[in-house]
């Protein structure tokens, strides 16, 4: 079955969030996803294995301590949305030579934020990690080698650098088809951002109270 | 926004502007888009047909109408049901309606029709794919259904009188669009350039849904009546319009999508402000405005509520209606910037409601300043999401203060300043607003409270220092992502946050519903409660098959009633 990409951005989007982050990293949790499938990678996949991963980790434990030098998190595993975030947030940085992080979860999740900074900087960006290359820029992707670590689900070091060619771009796509599984995972952690159905609340809470049979 | 037309008058306030009681005042106008759309299609000369019509006398069964545009083809598949009158409900939770709705994209085959069969029917509960641009459904008035059916099958015509108090055979209880249940995204269609204006597919799919219900009704009643049935006189069909029952989840909207709030919202600013720097009018412009007061004064007549809080804004509108024409009787409305004048006349003399109501009013005359606009209403700034972290905390701080200066002094401890939290229940996803401190629902709360967090965020930064780049604020706080990146939209769409409380324990709901119901065009509104509305479409408008450029656009705007 196929979804729309809205419906993947707002699933993961809400599975971020049931899963712990707060809305502003889960805003950004649903754009990644929706990007990665936009390029035609499995972004529902990649982000379900993340959450099932980190479920009631501490975010603080999972992010970069300091931008200063090479980036590593207090448990020695980091966030792909953290990082990314930042990494997109501090694109200028860039400027100053390349970014390593250390011991990224998920390390997919990364090239979403890598384009976002790319974008910001109006070139391309290259993200690499053990087996993999992957250039981004404002109009997509290109992985440049060996695409089965893509789904790494942890990268020792990956490195951030600026350049790179996205040509020829990873052909787009306007639909997603994630595995049934991953799909119910989203779906698993986004109820629980749903508030348990109760008759008081069915009564009050969108209130038509009136009958619809006049 | 380019401005090309000299606007010697500026755009109103954004603080004057953005309040909730006036958002809940506003009214139709030019930039609606409903009649933005049939505007189009008079001009374009669509063609309409209804290749499908298979609804046996129970009223069961099928049919497809077609528009055809100069680029593509749009096609409503219908589906009507005999529905169990106790499983009518307008609330998402139904499970069951009158009728069902897909847009399709194209013509489609039988083998479409079959598919949708087996899924349009079931609503949220069923798969649509990307060759489907809306879904939705409707359900009947009941009493008006009824009398109408009986009054033809009888070989009579409807009592107008009937009509008039409800205004449609059938209300949609949700019209979805863009990706939802698997339809196709809003970007798939968005470079096309009759959907490049928001919300015409689901403009579209409402207007060929009256035309279905218009041809259901005769079909009922022929099927009771035979061969000794009258047909439903064109004059009467073109009172009726479609209704509209709208619940909470248009609220979360506005504020979830700030760039194309902003974008409708500054349209209509710039068009009034375009407006207000005429001048001198002509005669013509004159006359063409006095003759549409008149005319929307029949409209606000037949505007029917039992809901209180309606009840009395009504009462005031139909108050200023009356010093509003007697001030228009004295004075020639030419010279002196006639629009303008009339405008901070109204805002000294009237209430939101009928200065909105002018505000609206005043830019009839004038398609050639306003409705260029309209190609301004969609948001295609995708880069507005991302944060800029290089910004120093002192930005920040001034973003905030400009737009949530007010917020900045609520006291958001206060319970009555955070009474409300906005959640989505697990029954069907229904959107919600629940009571704070008195139901288990804070944990669920969605971000729809952005004067509280900006207001939060404020006072996290205060420590830091002012050239720090906000990026490292961040690294510490990701918890203020999405209060900041709202502060950053706010900086370059500055009509794009609502500058009230949207958790006061005073809050309408209401008010934003109308706000986003405005600018589809929508008449009569007539809460239901205070997070409920119901709403009419279309009324006046005419059917495909006597759509011409000179009916496309003033149907708003009822006709004097014939004699005879």
């Amino acid at each position: 079955m196929s979804h729309s990409l809205n419906e993947v951005e707002a699933t993961a989007k809400r599975a971020a969030r049931g899963a712990g982050f707060c809305w502003g990293l889960a805003e950004e949790a649903g754009k990644a996803a929706r990007w990665l499938c936009a390029n035609g990678q499995d972004g529902c996949g990649v982000l379900a294995r993340l959450l099932d991963d980190l479920d009631g980790e501490p975010l603080s434990a999972l992010s970069p301590m300091s931008l200063d030098g090479e980036w590593t998190s207090p448990s020695g595993r980091l966030c792909p949305l953290m990082a990314g975030v930042t990494l997109s947030d501090c694109a200028s940085r860039l400027d100053e030579g390349d970014i390593i992080m250390s011991g990224v979860m998920h390390p997919a999740l990364i090239l979403p934020f890598s384009a976002s900074a790319a974008q910001q900087r109006k070139g391309d960006v290259t993200v690499s990690w053990d087996g993999l290359s992957a250039v981004t820029n404002s109009s997509g992707m290109r992985l440049v080698e060996a695409a089965s670590a893509f789904t790494a689900v942890a990268a020792a070091r990956v490195r951030v650098r600026s350049g790179g060619t996205v040509d020829p771009l990873t052909p787009h796509a306007t639909r997603a088809t994630p595995d049934a599984e991953h799909w119910a995972t989203l779906n698993r952690f986004a109820h629980r951002t749903y508030a348990p159905a109760s008759e008081a609340s069915r009564l009050l809470g969108a209130g038509a109270g009136l009958s619809d049979n006049d | 926004m380019q401005e090309p037309q000299s606007t010697t008058i500026p755009r109103r306030d954004p603080d004057r502007v953005m309040r909730l009681a006036r958002l809940g005042s506003f009214h139709q106008s030019r930039l609606s888009f409903m009649r933005i759309l049939t505007r189009r299609m008079a001009h374009e000369g669509w063609r309409f047909t209804r290749p499908v019509f298979e609804i046996n006398s129970d009223g069961v069964g099928h049919a497809v109408y077609s528009a055809q545009g100069p680029f593509r083809t749009y096609s409503l598949v219908a589906f009507a049901h005999d529905l169990p009158p106790e499983q009518r409900s307008d609330r998402v939770i139904a499970e069951a309606w009158d009728a069902t709705f897909a847009l399709f994209d194209g013509v489609p085959t039988a083998a479409d029709i079959l598919r949708l069969s087996k899924n349009v029917p079931q609503q949220e509960a069923g798969r649509v794919s990307e060759s489907e641009l809306s879904l939705s459904r409707a359900n009947r008035s009941v009493r008006l259904w009824a009398h109408v059916v009986d009054a033809l099958a009888a070989g009579r015509q409807p009592d107008t009188d009937q009509i008039g108090k409800v205004g449609y055979l059938m209300r949609t209880t949700a019209v979805y669009g863009s990706g939802k249940f698997g339809a196709a995204d809003r970007e798939v269609i968005a470079d096309r350039p009759e959907m490049q204006v928001p919300f015409q597919a689901e403009m579209l799919s409402v207007y060929l849904t009256r035309t279905f219900v218009r041809d259901l009704v005769q079909h009922m009643a022929r099927a009771q009546g035979g061969d000794a049935t009258a047909t439903l006189d064109p004059a009467i069909a073109r009172q009726l319009g479609i209704g509209n029952s709208t619940g909470l989840g248009m609220a979360p909207y506005i504020v979830n999508h700030p760039v194309l709030f902003n974008n409708w919202i500054i349209a209509r600013e710039e068009a009034i402000a375009r407006v207000r720097s005429v001048a001198a009018a002509t005669a013509a412009e004159v006359a063409s405005f006095r003759d549409l007061l008149q005319r929307s004064g029949r409209s606000v007549a037949a505007w029917r509520s039992e809901h209180p809080i309606q009840m009395e804004k009504l009462a005031r509108l139909r108050t200023d209606l009356d010093t509003l024409n007697t001030f228009v009787a004295g004075d020639d409305l030419i010279n002196d910037h006639p629009w303008d004048r009339l405008f901070r006349w109204a805002e000294s003399r009237l209430g939101e409601d009928g200065q909105e109501f002018i505000a609206s009013l005043m830019l009839e005359p004038y398609p050639d300043l306003v409705d260029g606009l309209a190609n301004c209403m969609a948001d295609s700034n995708v880069n507005a999401f991302r944060i800029n972290g290089a910004m120093p905390v002192e930005r920040v701080r001034d973003l905030i203060e400009a737009c949530f200066g007010w917020a900045l002094s609520v006291d958001w401890t206060a319970p009555e300043n955070s009474a409300r939290a906005w959640y989505v229940s697990e029954e069907k996803l229904e959107p919600r607003l629940g009571e704070r401190f008195k139901e288990p629902i804070a944990e669920y709360e969605q971000p729809l409270a952005p004067a509280r967090d900006a207001a939060l965020l404020h006072g996290a930064l205060a420590d830091w220092p002012a050239k720090t780049p906000v990026a490292e604020f961040l690294l510490k706080h990701p918890e203020h992502r999405h209060a900041l990146r709202r502060v950053q939209i706010a900086a370059i769409a500055p009509y794009g946050e609502i500058r009230d409380n949207t958790i006061s324990a005073k809050l309408l709901p209401i008010d934003m519903l109308r706000c986003k119901l405005s600018f589809f065009g929508a008449t009569h509104f007539d809460p239901r409660s205070d997070r409920w509305v119901r709403i009419c479409m279309y009324a006046g408008a005419p059917y495909p098959e006597e759509l011409s450029e000179s009916n496309a656009d003033r149907w708003i705007y009822p006709e004097p009633v014939a004699n005879g």
